[in-house]
């Protein structure tokens, strides 16, 4: 290596270290700044009206008021909002997952007459709006099977295969399988089902839990559907018990920080423990298509 | 030749149990397409062409609600703008943020998992404690943002209250909550060959070059799909105007789903909410078809042809 060619590599080699602590630098700046919001609310919920108001603010609260807390759960019901909320997407996640994935199987692996044409429709429900089918269900719901005031009308539509894209999904995943594992255990004698079960489901874990972890933002997010099917306080969810309190409380807003970082918990709490099927489910969403 | 033939029966009795199973799999997604998908979509259709009000049994009265909708609504020519505005601030926006914050995630840097972890962390939150937490931060006079007019001493604004600064306020918590697209273009970035980036820099081309030359064009598929995602979600938003501004100020965020969960859940005009809903799915059908016929102008195709 000639010294002139040693002393460009040299000077790469330092611009590139320059370069990486720059990069660094930002990303520990924006990445300061995207959590931000969450501490500010955070630290408002922590605080006396008084020193709310004071100027100029401080980013730490002097006194960790933990009562706030207290007081705001004497309204704001959160281990009941939970609950509900809870009853509203543990079946959700539960069913929409596992019909998604008979359904991802069967477009995957399976021949049968039609399938061409249902995969069409199914692909084709993806592109429609979730909105413009909203009146139509509602009036269905209530009306034709009188579910009014229920979870029923935000559950039950999982149990139909948990949405065209999670059936989208699980089929681009159980499509990277390889087949010689179903022909081995086809050739044990294994049926379609036993390969599913014991095979193919094993296999796509990390996409399933990428599923369900989607149906929960899903319904999580779906403050419309709730405030159109729920109407008795006793079975508001997280959403509606905050938009709620908000709309009592208006002006107090240490304490309707406090109940927004509450509702936050639940949302942080299963998110890092899910993180790695998360990321991983992302990228395959992006990636797949 | 029986034995050929007994060959045949016994492939299509296999072929017919696994038909038979393929069946069963397929009988949820089956029900759910006709019964919540695509019949429902034949009803909004019908009940769009009756003066429904939930109380009397309907009317037909033909294409009078989309007349009405065109020449006399007083919300929708107010409503589409709002929209539109909103999805093209928060797509753009959300676009450049996510692919600018991915293009630093890609270099080497320590905690990497921990950075992303942090980008993404809004995404998950649920979104009405979002807007309400955000809510506070754009108070009129006590919120974050109005310590930092006043430090620059600058005039207070009301942001969500205003109604010139609610649009553009919505749309910065919608870009901070792109964390998803974040993801997913550091994803993207990581499949982009490396030997492309050495090759060009031995050519000499410098960080922008390669980033217009060879980030760029590897990326254009996921920028599409990215575009798709956001733009549908951005112009179906609703959660806002019912968390947070109920419309206002005036019609300033009256989106068009909450224009039509207006009409159809709090003034009972069923057969009204239906026709708006229509030409919602119109709107959102043209855009998506515009993005797809353009795609091909500007996607890059590994395999095909470069100019």
């Amino acid at each position: 290596m000639s010294v002139a060619a040693y002393g460009r590599l040299r000077s790469k080699k330092r611009r590139d270290r320059t370069m990486n602590i720059l990069t660094f630098v930002a990303v520990v700046f924006f990445a300061l700044l995207a959590i931000f919001p969450i501490w500010w609310i955070f630290r408002t919920s922590l605080m006396s009206s008084a020193e709310i108001y004071r100027y100029p603010p401080a980013l730490i609260p002097g006194n960790w008021l933990f009562s706030n807390y207290e007081k705001t759960l004497e309204v704001f019901k959160f281990w009941k909002y939970l609950w509900n909320t809870m009853l509203i997407i543990v079946p959700s996640c539960l069913a929409g997952t596992f019909t998604a994935t008979l359904c991802g199987y069967a477009f995957a692996r399976l021949r049968f007459r039609g399938k061409s044409l249902i995969w069409a429709l199914c692909i084709g429900s993806m592109l429609l709006p979730a909105m413009v089918t909203l009146i139509p269900l509602y009036i269905g719901w209530t009306r034709g099977l009188g579910f009014s005031d229920s979870y029923w009308p935000l559950i039950l539509p999982y149990f139909c295969g948990g949405g065209a894209f999670n059936i989208f999904l699980i089929r681009q995943f159980i499509m990277s399988i390889p087949r010689e594992l179903d022909q081995a255990a086809t050739i044990d004698g294994a049926g379609y089902f036993r390969i599913l079960f014991s095979i193919i489901m094993p296999a796509i874990r990390p996409a399933m839990i990428v599923v369900a972890l989607f149906i929960f933002i899903g319904l999580w997010n779906d403050l419309l559907q709730q405030m159109i099917y729920i109407n008795s306080s006793e079975k508001y969810t997280i959403a509606l018990g905050l938009t709620n309190f908000r709309g009592q409380l208006k002006s107090d807003w240490s304490l309707t920080m406090a109940a927004t970082c509450l509702s936050f918990a639940p949302g942080v709490i299963f998110y890092l423990i899910g993180q790695r099927y998360f990321v991983e489910g992302i990228t395959l969403t992006g990636l797949k298509n | 030749m029986e034995a050929v033939n007994k060959l045949r029966k016994r492939r299509s009795r296999i072929y017919s149990s696994e038909a038979r199973v393929a069946y069963i799999c397929l009988i949820p997604a089956f029900v759910g397409l006709i019964f919540l998908t695509y019949l429902p979509l034949l009803g909004v259709l019908g009940i769009s062409l009756t003066n429904w009000t939930g109380l009397k049994s309907p009317e037909f009265i033909g294409i009078d609600n989309y007349i009405k909708i065109f020449t006399t609504d007083p919300y929708i020519k107010d409503s589409i703008i709002a929209t539109i505005y909103f999805a093209f601030l928060s797509v753009a926006g959300s676009m450049i943020y996510s692919l600018f914050i991915a293009l630093l995630l890609n270099r080497k840097i320590p905690a990497r998992g921990f950075f992303r972890a942090v980008f993404y962390v809004p995404y998950v939150l649920p979104a009405v404690a979002i807007y309400v937490g955000w809510s506070w931060l754009y108070e009129g006079n006590f919120g974050f943002f109005n310590y930092l007019l006043s430090e620059l001493g600058l005039n207070k604004i009301l942001f969500i209250a205003d109604s010139s600064y609610v649009i553009p306020s919505l749309s910065l918590i919608s870009v901070w909550l792109a964390g998803n697209l974040i993801v997913i273009f550091l994803a993207g970035l990581q499949n982009v060959p490396g030997v492309y980036h050495e090759a060009a820099e031995m050519d000499g081309a410098n960080g922008w070059q390669r980033f217009r030359h060879i980030t760029l064009p590897c990326m254009t598929p996921i920028i599409f799909y990215n575009l798709l995602l956001s733009l549908i979600a951005n112009l179906q938003v609703v959660t806002p105007a019912l968390a947070l501004t109920n419309g206002g100020p005036g019609n300033s965020s009256r989106f068009l789903t909450y224009l039509m969960y207006d009409q159809a859940f709090v003034n009972y005009r069923i057969g009204y909410a239906s026709a708006t809903t229509v030409i919602i799915f119109v709107i959102l059908a043209v855009f998506t078809l515009v993005l797809f016929k353009t795609s091909n102008l500007w996607i890059y195709n590994e395999g095909g042809d470069d100019k």
